[in-house]
């Protein structure tokens, strides 16, 4: 698998690069205006995870590249591999970046003391992988053309259930009901004490989550044609 | 016999083509030329080798090995060159070269450099500055710098100048001397085959039309030419698209002897046919039946 990574990283440097420098801008804006480490994790963690895998395999897509990649001699299963285990390290080092941009910079509000710790790392792998998990199942599938559909089918759910909340009304409503469940998740994921027994809970269910998702999408790869 | 490629019954579906039980072998150290019309399947079969697509159904065999059971073993063995060379634009030669390269074994960086000095690429140009015949030649040069036993090479000498052409030929030719490197290679430039190929798969429209020796198909196929007072009973069964004018028809037969046996002495002339008109007349076909078929 060393030899695919390697093969990402020739190919995709430049623009992981261009990425990371234009986020630099963002990532500086928002370490001078939020104050709350948590948020600022939160934001930076799912703008560098919708934004990497889309780089790397849109670009795939672009330049007909996969047909190359499946031509060397390795199997597609590695091949999907691979594509997380690079998604995940640019994360890392995405993330790596973000903290030091709030550290460095004069003006950040940001205390990177605050984020370094065992618990806001687990969440902000918790919430990556929640959401890698669901997009690159779809950008393996169908490249380019996946991450459009899921972009724009997760504006239609969004606008879809805004619009039900808004029709069924009441307290009670089942719409209601899941974003609340929802919310109180995201609520006791950030809230909680943080005891070594939830960490190994979520760092078990993100490694579940991507475990699936790999599942997934290797049976996805294997029948695209390219 | 263990052939270097062997497709037994391969099938493959898409909206609105199918590539129907297509077999042929190619032997060790032989030149087989695929041709056919536009959309004949000839990209499908090469992408079906590499299983960059899935087949729907039958086998394929690279070196005696299942071309899916053994897929990494059978790619490290093979070298391939697709109709659209797949490169990041803003890589450079030795990007390609390095990024490629600690996937095979054998591969052979002194002889990649060397191809690449001869095919004239220059090392600090972009590829997104080259043209396609730079491209497909730095295709060709990975290909060949590994030292692969099986060459695939989808329309290879599209976009290149007549000379590079002669000489990738030539190249070609070289290769199999050993006894042991095979290549298969589409085109449209059936003159490249006449030239170099010593078998010749042809399809149409999904269905193997034939799979011989060059000499076998020469020997077989021929170009009838006579009047339309011919065209009549027994002698239909033994031609094929027919081309009536006013003076007379042409049409093509797979049995020269046949033809000239009943047909010479009626006034026919029985021509020796080229790879090139056999295209022609089977392409032309093709495009009848699909007419009637609409209709």
């Amino acid at each position: 698998m060393h030899k695919l990574l390697r093969l990402e990283y020739i190919f995709n440097r430049r623009q992981v690069l261009i990425v990371l420098a234009i986020f630099t801008v963002y990532f500086a804006y928002l370490a001078g205006r939020i104050g709350s480490p948590r948020l600022f994790i939160i934001i930076t963690s799912l703008m560098v995870g919708l934004s990497i895998p889309f780089v790397i395999l849109g670009r795939e897509d672009r330049f007909k590249t996969a047909a190359l990649i499946c031509s060397l001699p390795v199997r597609r299963s590695t091949v999907v591999l691979a594509k997380y285990a690079a998604s995940w390290i640019a994360i890392g080092l995405g993330m790596g970046y973000a903290l030091l941009l709030a550290a460095i910079i004069p003006f950040s509000k940001i205390s990177v003391g605050d984020i370094l710790t065992a618990k806001a790392l687990v969440v902000s792998v918790l919430l990556i992988s929640l959401f890698l998990s669901v997009i690159l199942p779809f950008t393996v599938r169908f490249g380019l053309t996946g991450i459009i559909i899921f972009l724009v089918g997760a504006q239609l759910l969004g606008i879809l259930a805004h619009v039900l909340v808004q029709l069924l009304g009441g307290a009670r409503n089942p719409l209601r009901v899941v974003f609340r469940a929802a919310e109180g998740g995201l609520r006791l994921l950030l809230t909680h004490e943080g005891t070594p027994g939830f960490l190994l809970t979520l760092l078990a269910a993100a490694i579940l989550v991507n475990a699936a998702s790999l599942f997934i999408s290797r049976a996805l790869y294997a029948r695209r044609d390219l | 016999m263990e052939y270097a490629l062997e497709v037994k019954a391969l099938r493959k579906e898409y909206p609105g083509f199918t590539l129907r039980d297509v077999s042929f072998a190619l032997p060790p150290g032989h030149i087989m030329g695929l041709i056919g019309p536009n959309g004949a399947g000839k990209t499908t079969v090469i992408k079906l080798i590499l299983n960059i697509v899935r087949r729907t159904s039958g086998e394929i065999k690279v070196f005696g090995l299942d071309n899916l059971a053994r897929e990494e073993e059978v790619k490290s063995r093979t070298g391939f060159v697709l109709d659209e060379p797949p490169f990041y634009g803003y890589l450079k030669v030795d990007g390609i070269a390095s990024a490629v390269a600690p996937f095979y074994e054998t591969w052979d960086g002194a002889r990649f450099k060397e191809l690449c000095r001869e095919f004239e690429l220059p090392a600090a140009r972009r590829v997104n500055a080259f043209s396609r015949g730079m491209k497909m030649k730095l295709a060709l040069a990975v290909a060949l710098s590994h030292g692969a036993e099986l060459i695939l090479l989808d329309e290879p000498t599209s976009g290149l100048d007549p000379v590079f052409r002669r000489e990738l030929l030539e190249r070609l030719s070289g290769l199999i001397q050993d006894d042991r490197t095979s290549v298969l290679f589409s085109t449209h430039i059936t003159s490249d085959l006449e030239r170099v190929a010593d078998y010749i798969t042809c399809l149409r429209e999904g269905d193997l039309v034939f799979s011989a020796s060059r000499d076998e198909i020469l020997e077989k196929w021929a170009i009838v030419k006579g009047a339309l007072e011919l065209l009549g009973g027994e002698t239909a069964k033994l031609l094929q698209s027919v081309i009536r004018g006013p003076y007379g028809f042409t049409a093509l037969t797979a049995d020269k002897e046949e033809a000239r046996r009943r047909l010479a002495g009626r006034g026919a002339a029985i021509e020796r046919i080229r790879l090139d008109d056999l295209v022609f007349f089977l392409g032309r076909e093709g495009r009848r039946e699909e007419e009637a078929a609409r209709e």
